[in-house]
């Protein structure tokens, strides 16, 4: 038996499996920041972001046992979640077009566990770091396919690069990514 | 699609950046290819360190989720005497769909109560639930008791604590096994919720009984040669659990 903040992601996720609202909560106080700040990132619009982030943990709510803890960590199953459902709302023409910078309305909430906002600080720096330090058409390749929500092709029509240059190139950049980040010890990313 | 063209796939796979037919096709292949399944996950988690960012979370939106939570219908009416399996068994309902499982389980609880409550008599565990319910049991658990056992000669306090060190509750301990809560600040849960309180012998919990989703007034008795060291108190789904699932909001020693 443990304390609320020292039970494993793992476990939490257990507990939302027999109805428990209070691991819930402390998924969303764990991750719930992680989840609607990619969502905005990706759909530029809070209020769509908020409807993504509802939806992701309705999901792990509803269907607990579509994560599988010996595949990843619940952080990047979450992530890909959320970034699945706005990328698939980003394509959607009409969203395209809308996706401009709103004026948010924004209101901070202490609710972000803050012993997870500082290490998502610490691996956010490390990441820009590491990917400060791509070369720059691996970079933009990444950061156009998986923050403006773009297929590969799309990429590459924007870039004006065959397809497959394209695809190797984020191919390369995640594996290099990877490496530095597994030497910088952020958990889980050694294949 | 061949396995080589489905590891090309992977790291555009990972950031959603293939769709159409190859997208499709890909997927067959995952589904066959632990390989490339366990490059993928690997891919995965380099995709969300890359798309961690930090905001601050919007004001209600929990709220928004927390109401959004599929209600029991059937909720029970709560018996006076605790909802737990009586054969050490956890529950295990058929896995056909979350609403059905949902009403399942609390169907299971229903005839379980009856089995239950025969099996706390002969433990002798007597619990009030003072939440919403008054059940006779509640004056053996009034203030009165509170305040006699605090003078029992013998009576050990129990305060539970969570991690940062707060109060959550304090229960007196009688040398002859029976105990009551002295104070709480648990916070009222969801009517889909209840505290329990465990008794920890070893390294197994047992159920001392439900406190109910707000805590006032509860009276137990610790039956057997063995007494729990530790008190615990987890949230459980408002039947209780049979072994704790909730994480452990605070502890104490015995």
């Amino acid at each position: 038996m443990h304390h609320l903040d020292e039970v494993s992601d793992a476990r939490l996720v257990t507990s939302i499996a027999r109805y428990s609202e209070v691991a819930l909560a402390e998924v969303y106080r764990r991750h719930g920041g992680a989840v609607f700040g990619l969502a905005k990132r990706v759909l530029q619009n809070p209020t769509e972001a908020e409807d993504v982030t509802q939806e992701v943990f309705l999901r792990l709510w509803n269907q607990p046992d579509r994560f599988d803890p010996g595949r990843g960590s619940l952080r990047s199953f979450l992530l890909s979640q959320a970034h699945g459902r706005a990328v698939d709302a980003v394509r959607s023409s009409s969203s395209r077009r809308a996706r401009e910078s709103r004026d948010a309305r924004r209101t901070a909430e202490a609710d972000y566990d803050m012993q997870h906002e500082v290490w998502d600080m610490a691996v956010a720096d490390q990441v820009a770091q590491a990917m400060g330090e791509l070369p720059d058409e691996e970079r933009r390749a990444i950061e156009l396919a998986y923050f403006d929500g773009r297929t590969y092709r799309e990429v590459a029509e924007l870039l004006d690069q065959p397809e497959g240059t394209v695809k190797s190139r984020i191919r390369n950049g995640m594996r290099r990514m990877r490496a530095v980040l597994a030497d910088a010890g952020i958990r889980g990313v050694d294949a | 699609m061949s396995h080589e063209d489905a590891s090309e796939l992977l790291g555009v796979y990972a950031l959603d950046a293939v769709d159409g037919e190859e997208l499709t096709e890909l997927e067959a292949h995952l589904a066959t290819c632990p390989r490339c399944r366990a490059e993928l996950d690997s891919l995965r988690e380099v995709a969300a360190a890359v798309g961690t960012t930090v905001e601050p979370l919007p004001e209600g939106l929990w709220s928004n989720i927390a109401s959004r939570l599929p209600e029991r219908h059937d909720e029970e009416e709560a018996p006076p005497m605790p909802r737990l399996a009586a054969d050490g068994r956890p529950f295990r309902p058929p896995a056909a769909g979350r609403a059905r499982r949902r009403r399942n389980l609390v169907a299971g609880l229903g005839a379980a109560a009856v089995a239950a409550a025969a099996v706390a008599i002969v433990l002798g565990i007597g619990l009030v639930r003072a939440d919403n319910k008054v059940s006779g049991l509640q004056a053996a658990a009034g203030a009165t008791s509170v305040s006699a056992a605090l003078r029992t000669p013998g009576h050990t306090v129990v305060d539970l604590d969570t991690t940062s060190h707060a109060q959550l509750a304090q229960f007196v301990v009688l040398p002859d096994g029976r105990g009551y809560l002295v104070s709480s600040s648990m916070p009222p849960l969801g009517a889909q919720a209840t505290y329990q309180l465990w008794g920890i012998v070893g390294k197994k919990a047992i159920s001392l009984g439900l406190l109910g989703a707000s805590p006032r007034q509860a009276a137990f008795t610790m039956a057997g040669s063995t007494r729990p060291t530790r008190l615990s108190i987890t949230a459980e789904p408002s039947g209780g659990a049979v072994i704790p699932t909730g994480p452990v909001l605070a502890t104490g020693t015995v």
